[in-house]
């Protein structure tokens, strides 16, 4: 199964980076396609990203400002629902784009 | 059954914090929270604020870290008239805020379950509706019943 490793990003680094979290792991999981993730801060977001662990962050808090080396996601959509479908296609937009260049 | 207790029908307050002090004082009532949660949760709602545009409604979802809480639990309220939060989206951006979920999460990857229950609350605009709307604690507790851990 492919993997990919998921920055999970919240203000407290705890609530609502679990929760959607989980929910990309369910949905990704249908695709084939499994995720692991790690929920942060925002203040811990940029040094972590740069440890090179992730393939990509969503975040439900604006991240600070940085230069990520890997794509960043806006999950806000995928939280309130409002927005999922977008989420999920820019998700999958990453992998390929991350699938094309290994 | 949510905890019935944590439950405000038609609160009046004037602030969002307002709202967060109510809320909370009822969680640190039940022994639920530590002294030290209502404070940080206002403070974590003037950096990173967490209103909710759904639709043409918005929620708001105040809560801090684990280390405040002693046991996981919501309270909930709807309000008088809706109250200005700000976005968690766009931090700048404020919202009318109709129904507010103050968390206490104490074991996020424990509690995933009831955190993917209020996920699909919000998704589920008619019954957030049918929330504000409620007429009494038993209806509230009775639509959202989904939370109930």
């Amino acid at each position: 199964m492919r993997k990919f490793n998921v920055l999970s990003v919240c203000g407290s680094g705890t609530v609502t980076s679990s929760m959607i979290a989980e929910k990309l792991k369910e949905a990704m999981e249908e695709q084939g396609i499994k995720i692991t993730a790690t929920e942060a801060k925002p203040t811990e977001a940029l040094q972590l990203s740069e440890g090179g662990n992730y393939d990509f962050i969503t975040h439900t808090s604006p991240l600070p400002k940085g230069n990520y080396p890997v794509p960043t996601i806006d999950a806000v959509g995928f939280l309130t629902g409002f927005g999922e479908d977008e989420f999920l296609e820019e998700v999958m937009r990453v992998i390929k784009e991350i699938e094309s260049k290994s | 059954m949510l905890d019935l207790d944590l439950v405000v029908l038609h609160m009046e307050a004037e602030t969002s914090n307002e709202i967060i002090q109510n809320l909370g004082a009822l969680m640190l009532s039940k022994g639920y929270v530590k002294d030290s949660y209502i404070e940080a949760v206002l403070e974590r709602e003037r950096n990173l604020p967490t209103g909710l545009p759904i639709g043409d409604f918005c929620v708001a979802i105040p809560h801090t870290d684990s280390g405040h809480v002693n046991q996981s639990n919501i309270a909930i309220t709807t309000l008088k008239k809706p109250s200005v939060f700000h976005s968690m989206v766009n931090p700048e951006e404020k919202l009318n805020v109709e129904v507010v979920f103050l968390l206490a999460v104490k074991d996020p990857n424990l509690q995933i379950q009831l955190l993917k229950n209020l996920m699909s609350v919000f998704q589920n605009k008619e019954l957030l509706i049918k929330v504000r709307d409620a007429s009494s604690k038993e209806e509230i507790s009775e639509l959202l019943s989904c939370l109930a851990q």
